[in-house]
């Protein structure tokens, strides 16, 4: 489970505090699949690094239970003078999966090909975030964090993270922050707005939507 | 999808941690073995030209050490843990604000990143010395006195400077001004704690104010250790144990005091 009660966040600035959270809450638990709308500045960035356990609330609690993912597609860590299979392995450690799996996983996924054993700096941006993408559907946990991306590449590698994430989310908790409403009418059970600095639910994704629109 | 997805083991506490700061200890090593196949050779290659280097000097300058002590030897084992410490604190206290993005990786924690860096650095110099060491004892003919109490010296350095990193680098989180100090500090470090001179070869005024520096006890344990009674070692084990729990444990509390101020929009 991952809980967030009354969360705040502010920020110092120059002519004074900001508050972007202003007392979040909520309730997450396997198999809840929540979508986040929010306009431009309504502070989703910071929701999604409190949220991702990165940067800790000025105010309130949070109860993590689960393990989360980093952002999907995210390249936290990665560094980028080791090559794509180092990265990966790095990643296999860390998360305490098979090696020899995670290498075969992520340079099939990734379609790299010779490129899995070079330094990820000679990559290209479009290899690099197939790289990200692979490395974020190689780890099983519990809660997936999407911040916008959730696919990357042309329509065929496209359609394959989306595969991917249909697999991935069966048994876990999603909460995806997004502009794209399709995904979120396609993945998401529930959704609520970010507004003001809190979090307003609706009774269904439809309803958050609409809400949405309408701000 | 054919492929076939890959699962974590489930694990908890030490395993979980120790699997946290393993990989990220390989990570840190493949970065600094560079790609090349030489790579472990350029790693141990500053500490041990700097070594060398200064050990060399001072041989070369033809003062001679009382009881026919080897020259190149002593300065080279009491300038590379010095070294360690130098480096441990340099890099280690960086670990912090260097690091925010691995955060986002829920398992690793402020500590395992020092951990895994700052074991990296300390196992480089336990090389380089031990290089030294087999070269003392070819060269020179020289076999370690007391090698189980020379390692525990080194590694007493090592633990050390892990505290002092881990102040430091908390510190640096509240006061970003701290960064510019470190440098200064650990260079000015070099000539109050006796890795080039003896306790012995000094007025018992100096030598009483130097061992207030727990690593003044550190090299003059090593050096006993080393070469035996041919030293004549001024040192207080207990003060410099006390100084490393201390440090460590003001470490650590500093981090968990730094962690919810770490931000990424600084």
């Amino acid at each position: 489970m991952l809980e967030l009660r009354n969360v705040w966040k502010s920020f110092e600035q120059r002519h004074g505090r900001k508050d972007v959270l202003r007392g979040i809450n909520v309730r997450l638990r396997r198999g809840d699949h929540l979508g986040i709308l929010g306009r431009n500045g309504a502070g989703k960035s910071t929701l999604v690094r409190v949220l991702a356990g990165v940067e800790a609330p000025t105010r309130g609690s949070i109860r993590r239970e689960m393990l989360m993912s980093w952002p999907l597609g995210g390249g936290y860590g990665i560094q980028s003078s080791l090559t794509g299979r180092n990265n990966a392995r790095f990643i296999a450690r860390l998360y305490g999966m098979s090696l020899s799996q995670t290498e075969v996983f992520v340079e099939d996924f990734s379609e790299l090909g010779r490129y899995f054993d070079e330094p990820v700096k000679y990559y290209s941006s479009g290899m690099r975030s197939r790289l990200m993408m692979a490395l974020s559907f190689a780890v099983d946990f519990d809660g997936y964090l999407v911040d916008e991306a959730l696919s990357t590449g042309d329509a065929r590698f496209a359609n394959k993270c989306l595969t991917m994430f249909e697999e991935r989310r069966k048994n876990a908790a999603v909460i995806m922050i997004s502009h794209n409403l399709n995904h979120v009418r396609r993945y998401c059970r529930t959704a609520a707005v970010l507004r003001n600095g809190i979090l307003e639910f609706y009774e269904d994704v439809d309803e958050a939507i609409a809400a949405y629109q309408g701000l | 999808m054919s492929i076939e997805i890959p699962r974590r083991e489930a694990m908890g506490g030490a395993r979980a941690q120790i699997q946290v700061i393993s990989a990220l200890f390989m990570r840190e090593m493949l970065t600094r073995f560079g790609t090349s196949r030489i790579g472990y050779v350029w790693l141990m290659a500053e500490p041990m030209i700097l070594g060398t280097m200064i050990s060399l000097l001072h041989s070369l300058s033809g003062k001679d050490l009382p009881n026919g002590l080897p020259t190149f030897l002593f300065y080279a084992l009491g300038y590379t843990p010095f070294l360690m410490f130098r480096s441990i604190v340099n890099r280690g206290s960086g670990a912090v604000t260097n690091n925010i993005s691995l955060l986002f990786h829920n398992r690793i924690t402020l500590l395992d990143t020092m951990i895994a860096r700052n074991l990296m650095e300390m196992l480089v110099c336990f090389t380089v010395c031990l290089l030294f060491i087999v070269m003392g004892m070819v060269v020179f003919h020289e076999v370690p006195h007391q090698p189980a109490l020379l390692l525990a010296g080194w590694f007493m350095s090592a633990l050390l400077a892990h505290g002092l990193a881990m102040v430091i680098g908390s510190a640096q989180v509240m006061m970003e001004w701290v960064e510019h100090l470190v440098h200064p500090f650990t260079y000015l470090l070099l000539p109050i704690s006796a890795p080039f001179y003896m306790l012995d070869m000094l007025p018992q005024g100096t030598r009483e104010a130097l061992l207030w520096n727990p690593l003044v006890s550190i090299h003059e344990l090593n050096r006993w250790a080393m070469f035996g009674d041919r030293i004549n070692p001024y040192y207080d084990i207990p003060y410099v144990l006390a100084w490393i729990l201390g440090l460590n444990l003001l470490g650590m509390a500093g981090l968990r005091v730094a962690r919810p101020r770490l931000s990424l929009s600084d």
